[in-house]
């Protein structure tokens, strides 16, 4: 096994570097750059211009601004005044020692905008998926065993609701309903907020957190409960006509015990792939959920990076996220051959 | 087969994953973070307490009866990049700016400049200006306040000016940039700006203020670091009206009152809270529910529910307007400066694109009304003046136009070929690419569709694109359309601020600064006379600018080089109970802040 994990984690590097070349080039391509701020401004000296260019690295051919952007250029003299003379060494460590460098747009370095969403995002995030789980794996587990039953057809009908239903939309009319329309019959107050993360001016408490959590939850989590359910449903009918489940059944062992110990851990282990895929959401948030809520996460973070061409941000999310999907498919992988001993590592 | 306690172990997993993240969603935020580089080597500002010494006008707040605290709360929908009106990227800098940093001069919704930190606005009568008509040069003497002190107790003394505008003159740009020789510092409250002899600077009463201009603390900023690159416009010191508290990015931004602020008994109100809220519906949805006081540029639609209904929130439009949206032809081949364009080089065509624009229907249908014709550079005071009728709209006079210039449909596909046209061969189609930007959103492209349709109508084809104005407007070497002049005809939106309109002409129209001098002068439009009367503009008679501007208004209506079409209204949401709120297109909305109520 060990073997196997270290084998795997020696081909991801490869397959990361390939990954970042093809990020910071299509990043770096794009028509449209970071100095379209400064080109529409007439705000800023000429000479200015090009010192901004320069300290962003924007003078140098893309293959050297990559090679900085990976290992840095303070082991390599740079001009810094623009006369064509090398002066002293550049500043930056790269992104293998950790340096993301610094945001275009703010100034700051990159790290720090994503250390100020990425726990938003990851708090979000993760009780969402947390609770599409405890809502799924029960829903799908009722269709499956009672096939065709009003519940099967009621969930069955919801589950495709849920998943043609415009994420966009719903979160509106969440709002329009939850906030908008129903009162607290005992305070007044709408029945839950509109938006942030907590009740500005009001004192720390867990059941404020939670009830902002409630609507932008319910926005994300619906079209997974509804893929999540249809899916467990369909895993879970599939484990229940095996030989082995007969073989229980015939042994005498009572229905319960033949659906819950038997079919259902079977069942859920394809989950752990669909898990596996969904897991760099975790990391990268979710864009719509983000906008209506006004959640101060990564979706939110990336987008602006993108429109404002902030191309150190957009790198740095989008490499994570490589990182991300590499080592969750990896991390799935394992879990795999550790549930399930007819897979072997080899 | 999966075994029992696997799953034990996963549901396990799973409770503290779930504890896990409602920690991490649960940590407090932390108010305002410390600089990422060294702190300047003074104290940490604290804003509560000013130095002892300091005069303070009012009472003693402890005397006074315990009040319920105030507060109101504006509705944006982009995270400012920082405290600073020259290093704007969404439009909200200055806004935020104004709640806390103060300029010299500002001006009024009226066009009236009005002084902030100056004791009065200098001019040739009081003696502030002292013009030399020898050596065609002035001098402007500024005295500012003595009672003004920043929030951690230090005075705001001429120093701070002189710091501020060195740092600029340094790293950033004005247009004072270009004439100030030098700025001379008399004692604390005095100093005196001497501008190159030869040159006049009409609009030296904003040098050091309008909506971009602020003043920062010597002794706070760390000029080492660089205008755009500094810490303090990101935790600035404040010498408003308010003191920012805290802020939380994506989130929102706190203000409380300034206890040092110079006017006694302002602000009124005590807090304000700015919430980003990046959808629209959703801003709409808090004012309506009392939630906010203030939606800031809310989308037409949601202004007319506003102004039309009975519902707490009122729609405040600014008494003049500032952006002029426009068609911006390209003068030449895309691709090829040197050669003129097929049609759009021919003032004959530019014209009759003008007479095909329904403006009053696209005010009224995609604007709402929100809008007002414009038709000149000159449309805002002092300089609206000038005698230049109003185009009419006229589909068949367009045509006849068409028709003179030697395009004519002679296949009866709808579309005109060249047929004796000036610059283009015979046969040559009057087909052309129409681009506007994204960011401005559904109304533009409506606009932009029924424009079209118009042109179709005077058989003239286009091909409709809608770009980012990341291309739209970046630099030539990046791909940007209009910079390279890789474009036929875009349309978008422009204005100045402040109240002299002269160097954003010169921008836009004069030849001798255009492109590689960084103008924008995009549709290469090239006429020395109009550059002759532009070089007039800089005196300081008011009335004879009046008539260099009318001069010039006469070319550009004459060329055509740019075709203007409206400027919609600077309108903002605003809760009914917030008194005071006075919409301006020459300075954010929140220029008055510190005037502004809450009704009972």
């Amino acid at each position: 096994m060990l073997q196997y994990i270290i084998r795997r984690l020696l081909q991801a590097i490869p397959m990361l570097f390939l990954i970042s070349v093809l990020l910071f080039a299509l990043v770096n391509l794009a028509p449209g750059g970071p100095m379209t701020a400064y080109s529409r401004s007439n705000r800023i000296a000429p000479e200015k211009k090009e010192a901004i260019r320069r300290s962003f690295g924007l003078d140098k051919p893309l293959p050297v601004q990559y090679i900085v952007w990976l290992i840095g250029n303070d082991w390599m003299p740079v001009d810094t005044d623009g006369n064509g003379i090398t002066d002293s060494y550049g500043t930056r460590k790269g992104v293998l020692r950790g340096d993301f460098g610094f945001s275009y747009r703010n100034r700051e370095p990159v790290l720090n905008q994503i250390a100020d969403r990425l726990p938003n995002t990851i708090y979000l995030m993760t009780i969402t998926l947390l609770v599409v789980g405890v809502v799924a794996i029960p829903i799908g587990i009722i269709s499956a065993i009672k096939q065709y039953s009003k519940f099967d057809l009621t969930a069955t009908t919801l589950s495709f609701m849920g998943q043609a239903i415009p994420e966009f939309w719903l979160g509106l009319i969440l709002i329009l309903i939850f906030y908008a329309t129903l009162e607290n019959p005992f305070t007044g107050e709408p029945l839950f907020p509109a938006g942030g993360m907590y009740t500005l001016d009001a004192k720390f408490s867990i059941l404020d957190r939670i009830w902002h959590l409630v609507l932008p939850v319910t926005m994300g989590m619906v079209s997974w409960v509804a893929w999540y359910s249809r899916f467990l449903r369909s895993s879970m009918l599939d484990v229940i006509n095996q030989d082995y489940i007969r073989t229980a059944r015939a042994k005498g062992q009572n229905e319960r015990k033949v659906l819950y110990k038997h079919a259902l851990k079977n069942a859920l282990i394809p989950l752990v792939t669909m898990f596996a895929l969904d897991f760099p959401y975790i990391f990268a948030g979710s864009l719509y959920v983000e906008l209506i809520f006004s959640w101060p996460g990564m979706g939110r973070l990336y987008y602006d990076a993108a429109t404002a061409r902030d191309y150190p941000v957009l790198l740095a999310v989008l490499t994570i996220g490589a990182a991300i999907v590499i080592f969750s498919n990896l991390f799935a992988d394992i879990a795999y051959g550790y549930l399930d001993p007819r897979v072997r590592f080899e | 087969m999966l075994k029992y306690g696997h799953f034990r172990k996963l549901g396990l997993l799973f409770i503290l994953v779930f504890l896990a993240a409602l920690v991490l969603g649960c940590t407090p935020q932390e108010t305002l973070e410390t600089p990422t580089v060294e702190e300047p080597a003074v104290e940490e500002p604290v804003v509560e307490e000013p130095v002892a010494e300091e005069p303070i006008a009012e009472e003693p707040e402890a005397v006074e009866p315990a009040a319920e605290e105030t507060s109101i709360t504006i509705l944006i929908p982009d995270n400012p990049v920082a405290f600073n009106g020259l290093n704007t990227d969404t439009g909200y800098e200055q806004a935020l700016g104004e709640l806390i940093m103060l300029s010299v001069a500002d001006v009024d919704p009226n066009g009236n400049i009005f002084p902030e930190l100056a004791v009065e606005i200098p001019t040739i009568e009081n003696g502030g200006v002292v013009f030399d008509e020898e050596t065609w040069s002035m001098d402007v003497t500024w005295k500012i306040r003595d009672d003004v002190y920043w929030s951690d107790g230090e005075q705001l003394t001429v120093d701070d000016i002189i710091f501020t505008w060195d740092v600029v003159a340094e790293e950033a740009w004005t247009p004072a940039v270009d004439y100030t020789e030098s700025i001379e510092k008399i004692d604390d409250f005095t100093f005196v700006v001497h501008f190159y002899e030869g040159w006049i600077f009409p609009d030296y009463a904003l040098q050091f203020g309008g909506e971009d201009f602020f003043i920062y603390p010597e002794h706070y900023c760390d000029a080492e670091q660089g205008f755009y690159e500094w810490d303090c416009d990101d935790e600035p010191l404040s010498s408003g009206p308010y003191v920012l508290e805290e802020w939380v990015a994506d989130d929102h931004l706190t203000f409380v009152r300034n206890p040092n602020y110079y006017e006694a008994g302002k602000p009124a109100i005590d807090k304000v809270i700015v919430r980003i809220t990046p959808e629209e519906a959703v801003e709409k949805t808090l004012m309506l529910e009392g939630d906010a006081d203030i939606h800031y540029w809310p989308g037409e639609d949601i202004g007319k529910e506003y102004e039309s209904q009975d519902n707490g929130v009122e729609l405040l439009i600014a008494p003049t307007e500032r952006w002029v949206m426009r068609l911006i032809p390209n003068l030449t081949m895309p691709g090829d400066e040197t050669a003129p364009h097929p049609f759009l080089s021919d003032v004959r065509v530019r014209r009759a694109l003008r007479m095909a624009v329904d403006v009053d229907t696209i005010l009224e249908q995609v604007f709402l009304g929100y809008g007002e014709p414009v038709w000149t550079e000159f449309f805002r005071p002092p300089y609206n003046v000038c005698d230049i009728p109003r185009p009419e709209y006229d589909l068949e006079g367009a045509a006849a136009l068409l028709e003179e210039a030697g395009w004519t449909d002679t296949d009866g596909d709808g579309i005109r070929e060249c047929n004796g046209c000036p610059n283009a061969e015979d046969g040559t189609v009057m087909s052309m690419e129409f681009a506007i930007y994204a960011e401005y959103g559904e109304t533009l492209e409506l606009a932009q569709q029924l424009i079209a349709e118009s042109f179709k109508e005077i058989g003239i084809d286009t091909e409709l694109t809608m770009i980012e104005g990341a291309i739209m407007w970046a630099p030539a070497e990046d791909g940007g359309t209009e910079m390279a002049g890789n474009f036929e005809l875009d349309m978008w939106d422009d204005g100045y601020p402040g109240l002299d309109p002269t160097d954003n002409i010169i921008w836009t129209y004069y030849l001798s600064n255009n492109l590689e001098l960084e103008g924008f002068n995009v549709g290469r439009y090239v006429n020395e006379d109009l550059d002759a009367w532009l070089d007039e503009a800089y005196t300081l008679d008011e009335e004879y600018r009046k008539e260099v501007f009318c001069e010039i208004a006469a070319i550009l209506e004459e060329d055509l080089p740019q075709i203007l079409l409206w400027s919609a209204l600077d309108s903002h949401g605003v809760s009914e109970r917030l008194q005071g709120v006075q919409p301006s297109a020459n300075d954010p909305l929140t220029w008055n802040v510190a005037d502004w109520t809450i009704k009972e």
